[in-house]
């Protein structure tokens, strides 16, 4: 690789590229030089050696192995993917999907595109390891519909893939539930609830992307009422380089990232492996930087970033996408693993990093987020079709300035009140209401003052004294 | 997202003789498309997809067509049509300016932006110039937040745009 200047930046962790392997990118190469990798150029470089080693294996111990490498899901929740994999329930003959979720709408997110954009084997690789080692036919590839170069550049590697018997007739992955097994494009069209799994599956179906109500699970009744798995992008892709090294994958695999924290019960997953970390907002040199789950923040923008643009100075950042809250100006030294959640955030979530410089409002951040989810909510769920839209109204009147201080409070009430998980009180369906609620209420909290400056003084008196 | 609701019982639907829904499409729906899925239903959005792109939007006499050609009612169809935010119930200016106003995007300038290709073309989001030629939208993240703030147009993305080097794309179109 050219360009290689990772020995003098000392704020880098990564030692070699893994999932940029093939897609220079700084400190290792230079994105000038980024190419789209045909299937040629991907098996000259190891590619596929990952899928061979799997087929050579029983698929159950495939599964085995990513639940040693214990690899996390990568597209919001940080779910282990081997555990996800080991619910399937047995095989009974009938079809059984994979889908790949691509959808990629979470405001800052970025990352699975440069994935697509110019390795596509990598994904399909990682396809049909979970294909083999789960027992899946079916494969739906879900982008979203905005991703129309992205379309193109995939379907011409699927068609590679077929060419050249990964997947399709003959198939090196052998008949797979009495059928030659298949991925398909589904091209989604404009919903970003639809990157929510069960939302994704309707949506599939051709349906309206309304999530459902869990149970059932996907893994028991998905797509078609099938036995499905749902993964990101980003997963799938990284159990290539794991299964390429074989029974040293999940040991390799662990020398990168941060152990569980400290004192947490085993059963507390560690973040460990590299990442793809998308930066946007007020840096030098915004882009997606592969490193390992870990880096700080501060070393991501000193580093990578090129510091502050402007020279301002730094004032908060998204951890991963905008459903994961701010973080507060000190926390400019956390470390971005999936532990993030102790500096009252809902998660790494995506990685999608948007850092923000000192002259940011942070009013007409919340209303810019509020805004979005009001206009993405599906509207199933009542507490997140009238509160996200009633947030970015009472948003939108503060920042022109004619709040009160119960607004404030307000806000801080309805945000609370929506969400699938105990902080929204279980009151919705999907989580699309949580990263509302943890957006607005992680935002107006850390930088309550800002609000107040805004607004004039009225007594609060809350909703549920109102009403009664 | 969510609902848009219209007054279907009244509504007069404009019909034409040839369909919208040619024999050459069905074709390649069925030979194609329909063995991918388990229901037909599931070809509601490629089917969607594929006249939209052929003709641009979709009229309510389209929706019926693939309704039939997909077994479904027409409201099964429109359904989903409707939640959907690409998919055009109305025809449209000859081009379609999607211009991302999320945030990574209003960090960098999107609100000037928005307002200075409003000026220039003399609309407002949601809005077709007289011509027919231009339609600007304001749209959610584009996936895109790196390069922003950027904007489609139609299908092509242009990142780390400037109200200049946008005019000079804008310019360049027919
Ligand atoms: C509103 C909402 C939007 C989501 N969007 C995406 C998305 O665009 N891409 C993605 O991979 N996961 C998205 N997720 C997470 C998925 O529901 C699911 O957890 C994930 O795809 C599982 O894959 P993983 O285990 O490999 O991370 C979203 C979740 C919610 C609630
Ligand atoms: S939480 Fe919001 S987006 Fe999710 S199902 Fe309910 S209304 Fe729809
Ligand atoms: S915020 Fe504009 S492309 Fe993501």
């Amino acid at each position: 690789m050219t360009g290689r200047t990772h020995e003098n930046d000392p704020m880098t962790i990564l030692k070699e590229p893994v999932l940029t392997k093939r897609i220079p990118t700084h400190p290792f190469g230079d994105p000038a030089d980024r190419k789209v990798v045909s299937y040629k150029q991907y098996v000259k470089t190891d590619g596929y050696k990952g899928l061979g080693n799997a087929l050579a294996m029983d698929p159950k111990d495939v599964v085995d192995l990513v639940k040693a490498a214990e690899v996390r899901g990568r597209g919001g929740a940080g779910f282990p993917a081997g555990m996800k994999w080991s619910f399937l329930p047995p095989e009974d003959g009938g079809r059984r999907y994979l889908a790949i979720n691509s959808d990629e709408s979470e405001p800052g997110t970025f990352k699975d595109r440069l994935l697509i954009d110019f390795d596509p084997h990598i994904i399909i690789e990682g396809i049909a390891i979970c294909m083999h080692a789960c027992r899946l036919d079916t494969a739906y590839f879900y982008i979203r519909g905005e991703y129309h170069h992205q379309r193109e550049v995939f379907e011409a590697a699927i068609k590679e893939a077929y060419d050249n018997k990964v997947l399709g007739k003959d198939s090196r992955l052998g008949k797979i539930n009495d059928r030659w097994p298949d991925l398909f494009l589904h091209r989604g069209a404009g919903a970003y609830v639809c990157g929510e799994e069960t939302a994704l599956l309707e949506s599939i179906e051709g349906k309206r992307g309304w999530p459902r109500i869990k149970p059932p699970f996907p893994a028991v009744a998905g797509a078609f009422g099938r036995p499905t798995i749902i993964n990101n992008v980003e997963t799938l892709a990284v159990c290539a380089p794991i299964l390429e090294r074989g029974e040293d994958g999940p040991t390799w695999f662990q020398s990168m990232g941060t152990q569980r924290p400290e004192g947490a019960p085993p059963h507390v997953p560690a973040s460990f492996g590299p990442k793809l970390y998308g930066v946007s907002g007020h840096v030098n040199r915004p882009g997606v930087y592969e490193e390992e789950l870990g880096i700080t923040l501060k070393d991501l923008i000193e580093g990578l970033c090129q510091g502050m643009r402007g020279g301002k100075k730094f004032k908060t950042a998204i951890p991963g996408g905008i459903s994961t809250g701010v973080l507060s100006t000190e926390d400019y030294d956390v470390k971005l693993d999936f532990d993030i959640t102790k500096y009252d955030t809902l998660g790494l979530g995506t990685a999608g990093v948007i850092v923000m410089d000192e002259d940011t409002c942070m009013v007409g951040v919340a209303r810019n987020i509020a805004r979005f989810f009001g206009h993405e909510s599906c509207g199933q769920c009542t507490p997140c079709r009238e509160g996200t839209n009633w947030m970015a109204k009472m948003l939108a009147r503060i920042e022109a300035g004619d709040g009160t201080t119960r607004d404030l409070d307000l806000l801080l009430e309805i945000a609370g009140s929506m969400g699938a998980l105990p902080s929204g009180r279980g009151a919705t369906i999907c989580g699309l209401a949580d990263g509302a609620n943890w957006a607005i209420r992680t935002i107006v909290n850390k930088f309550w003052s800002e609000f107040e400056a805004k607004v004039s003084k009225q007594r609060y008196v809350s909703l549920s004294v109102v009403g009664g | 997202m969510a609902w848009i609701t219209k007054n279907s019982g009244t509504m007069q639907i404009d019909r034409r003789d040839e369909p919208y829904l040619t024999d050459e499409i069905k074709q390649k729906l069925e030979d194609e498309v329909v063995p991918r899925y388990d229901t037909r239903m599931a070809v509601t959005m490629p089917a969607l997809h594929l006249v939209q792109d052929t003709h641009g939007w979709l009229p309510q006499q389209a929706i019926e067509e693939i309704a039939e050609f997909l077994g479904l009612t027409a409201s099964q169809v429109l359904d989903t049509a409707t939640f959907y935010e690409e998919y055009w119930l109305k025809p449209h200016g000859k081009y379609v300016i999607w211009v991302c106003q999320s945030l990574s995007c209003e960090l960098l300038g999107q609100q000037g932006l928005t307002q200075q290709i409003g000026e220039h073309l003399g609309i407002g989001p949601g809005e077709t110039t007289e011509d027919g030629k231009f339609t600007l939208m304001s749209v959610e993240c584009l996936g895109s937040c790196g390069t922003a703030p950027c904007a489609l147009v139609n299908h092509k993305l242009h990142e780390n745009i400037t109200a200049d080097n946008f005019q000079k794309v804008l310019d360049a179109l027919e």
